[in-house]
């Protein structure tokens, strides 16, 4: 079935983040002066304010910081709901939004904040894939 | 000290390309472009500045800067809109708010017919905050706030049943204001006093918040007049003093939002209240920003009205409902007055008839319950839990 739920356009700033999505590479924008990882990506570095950033593979792997699950939503994401929304710690740090997989949304106390989390990618069209999370191992 | 002369431009500089970009630019790019240049022509780092002005992308240029800046100015009003960010800058230099103003333009008139999305000026628009964010079926405020509120549960050990205490209270506020669409079965069909059960066995809108913990979405207009003393002592209405005033935001995409379970509202509070030489002890009323139950919660804390995860004890323990030492939100809040969107307007129309003794004159002939408040903060939230604005209102 086609992919029936927003598609973001890339911009010249983002296309190496979303041309990796296509390969299963969870690409991420890293400053070459304080060498940190940021997200979401910047032309200027927000902790130093370099222009100098680089782009580099990341693990994909990383903790829940916190969630919610919506009952409400429009398109394609009606026919989900109930579906889990949450902000994931990458371990090469700074944060992402994602929808959670592997949960049940309708047991919100068994989704435990902290437990570890790995990317995989749907493909959205021939042009980019949307990286989504799956908890990997109960935990905190 | 007059205010001419009282702030200088001190740099000016330009993107790195101007005209026809080769390969096409967005909006921000030409932003941060030129921003990093007259940086470095000034040899001021970014992080010095202390104040935004731009025309409607502010707040996405602070927050792609990773800066927390305390005076916005996102003035919209065409192409002089710049003239006037100098202005209202030269403004806040002179009344020693900030000393380090960033007026800044990006306009992709060329380009955005050449890239996908556009990458205009539009707020929000195509940004990478967007970008990055848009495809996971969030809907509106109560999708995001609802994360919010989850990280306050988990960090606090607090429940939503907490939480639910605020929608009872303000409710019982509401049935005070015969204005509020929630004050009667005669308003709303929903409407009149409601309990814990009610709150918490609403329709369920993003967990953990039930629609119940979510404001309204009603109409509404307001306004408001401030003039100087010589003005506001000779009319015919009782004057509302601004003692304090601050303002600072943290992000402006959820995404950005470090901790979960606080605002900026801590430090606008802070500089409001200096301002004003007073403090949270001195405040006899509240009017905090209730878009959701968690909004007007975290809000008390970050004001200093309440320890860090025990905002909502105020409701809870009666004291902020009517008859208690703190009234908050005597309208009946965003949660059962009005709320068309944005709230703050609904504020201060409150907060000035609260210290005016007005409140039982009524609006259109209707009476609210009045308060003997002589001092009141009103602080107002935008965005996701994003930007915050403090005041500190006195009465004669
Ligand atoms: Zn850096």
């Amino acid at each position: 079935m086609a992919y029936n739920k927003p598609i973001p356009t890339p911009t010249p700033l983002t296309q190496p983040f979303w041309d990796g999505t296509r390969e299963g590479k969870l690409m991420l924008p890293r400053c070459t002066n304080c060498n940190r990882v940021h997200w979401y990506p910047r032309h200027l570095c927000p902790f130093c304010h370099s222009d100098k950033i680089e782009w580099i593979e990341g693990s994909g792997e990383g903790r829940l910081h916190t969630f919610a699950v919506q009952h409400r939503a429009f398109g394609g994401w009606a026919e989900e709901a109930p579906f889990v929304t949450a902000y994931i710690d990458l371990n090469e740090g700074d944060r992402m939004l994602t929808v959670l997989r592997g949960v049940d949304p309708t047991k919100p106390e068994s989704i435990k904040i902290g437990c570890k989390v790995k990317v995989e990618f749907e493909e959205a069209n021939d042009e980019l894939s949307i990286p989504f999370f799956r908890v990997v191992e109960e935990g905190a | 000290m007059g205010i001419s002369k009282a702030a200088a431009i001190v740099g000016a500089a330009e993107s790195i390309e101007i005209g026809y970009p080769e390969d096409p630019k967005t909006a921000i790019q030409l932003h941060m472009e030129s921003i990093k240049a007259v940086s470095d022509q000034t040899g001021i780092p970014i992080s010095d500045i202390d104040g935004v002005f731009s025309a409607g992308m502010s707040s996405e240029i602070a927050e792609h800067l990773g800066i927390h800046p305390r005076y916005i100015d996102t003035t919209q009003v065409g192409g002089c809109s710049f003239e006037m960010h100098v202005h209202h800058a030269l403004a806040a230099i002179h009344a020693g708010i900030i000393d380090i103003a960033l007026v800044t333009h990006g306009q992709n008139g060329w380009s955005q017919r050449r890239l996908k999305g556009g990458g205009g000026f539009r707020p929000g628009g195509n940004s990478p905050g967007m970008q990055m964010t848009s495809a996971y079926g969030l809907s509106g405020a109560p999708s995001n706030y609802s994360h919010a509120m989850t990280a306050h549960n988990h960090r606090f050990g607090t429940t939503p049943e907490d939480f639910a205490h605020i929608a009872v209270v303000t409710r019982e506020w509401a049935t005070l204001n015969p204005r509020a669409v929630m004050h009667s079965k005669e308003t709303h069909e929903f409407g009149g006093p409601i309990t814990i059960e009610d709150v918490q066995n609403a329709r369920m809108i993003s967990w953990p918040l039930t629609l119940l913990h979510c404001c309204l979405v009603t109409d509404h207009g307001g306004s408001v007049i401030v003039a100087r003393p010589e003005i506001a002592r000779s009319l015919k209405t009782n004057p509302v003093w601004i003692a304090g005033a601050g303002e600072c935001m943290s992000h402006q995409n959820m995404l950005e939002m470090g901790d979960f379970t606080a605002t900026s509202a801590h430090k606008s509070s802070q500089i409001a209240y200096e301002m004003a030489g007073m403090g949270p002890a001195d405040m006899e009323l509240a009017l905090l920003y209730d878009s959701f139950t968690i909004t007007a919660g975290i809000t008390a804390e970050m004001v200093g009205l309440a320890p860090r995860g025990e905002g909502y004890k105020l409701w809870k323990d009666g004291h902020a409902a009517p008859g208690g030492r703190l009234p908050i939100n005597t309208n009946g809040g965003g949660l059962s007055f009005n709320h068309s969107g944005m709230y703050g307007m609904q504020l201060l129309i409150e907060a000035y008839r609260q210290l005016s003794g007005t409140a039982e004159d009524g609006i259109n002939g209707i009476a609210g319950k009045q308060t003997n408040a002589r001092t009141c903060i009103v602080n107002g939230t935008g965005g996701s839990l994003s930007t915050t604005g403090t005041l500190i209102l006195t009465s004669d």
